[in-house]
């Protein structure tokens, strides 16, 4: 998803501050709202910004435009529950196709768009990471 | 020496001066505005009396409540910091009729280099070199042709009360001349309520470079070198060194331009610390330009590369002690650097930008100086000058001294308002900057050739709405499950929640 990137690891020191490792490339952001929008100090950088729909940008996938691979990824850590489809499964937009588990949670993550799963790493009752790949769409 | 002593200022320069008077066990005054009541310095000195409102001229301006002040608490003396009531000569002789020292010059000095004509006047008769032009302000147009045309175009026209670049144009031809003039004078009376306008040659591609001068009541004065200011945003300085990068080539000018200075401050009868300004054009000819009867913004340079503390030089020079530093004492190691952080945003032509400040992380570790005034949580008001703080490194070369620095603002963090940080790191990432040779232009110029901001890149974009993403969700946890329409904060709400 866009919302977190796979090899992140977050840890917030205090409201608003946030270290992130990426990999091992250390970042350090800090989030506030002005009237505009977002304003986020990136390692001194400043970025401002608006966020449309947010929902938008965490929508459990990763893809390019209607065309194209897409995958999906775990929004948390977590555990899988179920599987829902398997490789070579054609798959309609909104269509479920892994159920995820955190904090008694269950997530069912859905198809961003029609197509075909190519792969299928996720596997019922496995630990999973936040932003690791679970299904991959073409 | 005094046991207790005023500090008629506010922000930065408030705090260094109580700070010097700790240092020498001196009781201190802070005074403060309704807008300053939680400031540092009040917080920091040892007893604050409250003068007024907000606005300058209802408070820190104000002579009459500032002397009931020292009366009230029984200071001995007042330090008057920079802006404000610090070249005041009104201000400087009420305080010696009250009884109170006037941490500074003599009233009578700071009349006789005051304005910038009289000033020129004093250099010329002194012999110092000035800027070809006139020392009386013109009095009709038929003079101001006279005078362009003898010292040749393009040439400025200066408020005789100036400063900060107001009432000031530059004029190419004579077909101009009328015009511009009419628009300074107009500008001049607005601002300084003072029409009044003189002429002076432009000198080209300047460098701005100025030299401290300290002498005692006694007779007593010396110089402490120069400080690099050519880089100045509307006509205000953001970034000062010491030395200036002319000397390491040119080691004599800091000689000739010293003594240039200690003529003029001794024909003024000057005495405490002074600055005397220069511009210097690229054949090395300097010209007097003016002398600030204070202490300088960018006075901390000069500190690190003297090892001297000017504060408590004032406060002793101040109190009748001697001046114990011969001219040959005085010895340069190093280099220094300040940049002045403002709130400001440099994209949108440095316009200030006062506010709520959300946090703040100070740089620290070798050789950083940080001159600060703000704090997490503090409102910056919008009644004064943006000055946040003035951030100081010192190293043992120029180029030693700019990768401190850039170390030194990679580590600073200043949120909730705009800052200059950023366009810090860009000037001092500039091939130009770091050859040293540049002019009073160098900011304009820099902006035409790299362009007033650096876009961030997709990647960099990418993240930070990544963590503005994750930030929105912890900020508004959701108790709804995840099917609602609000799956995506659910979801994210559940890693926060890990």
């Amino acid at each position: 998803m866009k919302g977190l990137p796979p090899n992140w690891q977050i840890s917030e020191i205090e409201p608003g501050l946030y270290s992130i490792l990426d990999g091992t490339r250390s970042l350090e952001a800090r989030v506030s709202r002005n009237h505009k929008g977002y304003v986020v100090d990136l390692n001194g950088q400043i970025l401002e910004f608006e966020l449309e729909d947010p929902r938008e940008l965490s929508s459990g996938s990763r893809h390019h435009g209607r065309q194209g691979r897409a995958d999906i990824v775990a929004p948390m850590p977590g555990k899988v529950v179920r599987v829902l489809v398997s490789a070579g499964d054609a798959v309609e937009e909104g269509q479920g196709l892994v159920v995820v588990e955190a904090m008694k949670m269950q997530n069912e993550m859905k198809a961003p768009k029609d197509g075909k799963v190519t792969a299928v790493s996720a596997k019922e009752g496995a630990s999973i990471a936040a932003g690791q790949v679970l299904v991959t769409l073409e | 020496m005094f046991r207790k002593v005023l500090v008629a200022n506010r922000g930065e320069i408030a705090l260094r001066v109580i700070r010097a008077l700790r240092e020498m066990g001196i009781a201190s005054v802070a005074v403060y505005s309704d807008a300053d009541r939680n400031s540092l310095a009040v917080r920091m000195a040892d007893e604050a009396v409250r003068l007024g409102p907000a606005p300058s001229a209802e408070s820190y301006l104000r002579m009459d409540r500032i002397l009931e002040a020292a009366a009230l608490t029984g200071a001995e003396a007042i330090h008057p910091g920079y802006g404000f009531l610090s070249e005041n000569d009104v201000f400087a002789a009420a305080c010696e009729s009250a009884g109170v020292k006037f941490i500074g010059p003599s009233a009578a000095a700071i009349r006789a280099v005051g304005s910038k004509t009289a000033a020129r006047q004093v250099a010329k008769a002194a012999g110092a070199p000035i800027v070809p032009g006139i020392e009386e302000p013109v009095d009709s147009m038929d003079e101001a042709r006279r005078v362009a045309r003898e010292i040749g175009y393009p040439v400025l026209l200066k408020a005789v009360a100036g400063g900060g670049g107001k009432g000031m144009r530059r004029v190419d031809r004579e077909a101009d001349l009328e015009a511009a003039l009419r628009d300074a004078a107009s500008e001049a009376e607005r601002s300084f309520r003072n029409a009044e306008v003189y002429i002076e040659k432009l000198v080209l591609e300047p460098r701005h470079i100025e030299i401290q001068v300290l002498g005692d009541e006694h007779g007593h004065m010396i110089h402490l070198g120069e400080r690099e200011c050519s880089l100045q945003r509307r006509h205000q300085k953001v970034i000062e060194e010491s030395p200036s990068p002319v000397m390491l080539q040119y080691p004599e000018l800091r000689h000739a331009m010293g003594e240039a200075a200690l003529k003029v401050a001794r024909a003024a009868g000057y005495y405490n610390a002074g600055t005397c300004e220069f511009l210097v054009d690229a054949n090395r000819n300097f010209y007097f330009l003016e002398m600030n009867t204070r202490l300088q913004v960018e006075h901390p340079v000069t500190e690190l590369v003297t090892v001297l503390d000017l504060v408590e030089w004032q406060l002793r020079i101040a109190s009748g002690e001697r001046l114990t530093l011969q001219q040959e004492d005085i010895q340069w190691r190093g280099w220094a650097i300040e940049c002045r952080v403002y709130a400001e945003d440099p994209t949108a032509d440095f316009m200030p930008s006062p506010g709520r400040i959300e946090s703040v992380r100070e740089p620290s570790g070798p050789g950083i100086r940080l001159d600060s005034a703000v704090y997490a949580g503090m409102t910056v008001p919008m009644e004064y000058d943006p000055l946040l703080a003035k951030l100081a490194v010192w190293a043992s070369s120029r180029g030693r001294a700019i990768e401190r620095m850039r170390r030194a603002i990679s580590e600073y963090r200043i949120s909730g308002i705009k800052t200059n940080l950023e366009f810090f790191d860009r000037v001092l990432a500039d091939s130009e900057f770091r050859t040293g040779s540049f002019h009073t232009n160098y900011i304009p110029d820099f902006f035409a050739r790299a362009g007033r901001s650096v876009a961030p890149t997709e990647d960099e974009m990418t993240a930070a709405k990544a963590i503005a993403v994750f930030h929105e969700a912890k900020r508004k946890p959701v108790t709804a499950g995840p099917a609602a329409g609000s799956r995506w904060r659910a979801s994210l709400h559940a890693e926060v929640l890990r």
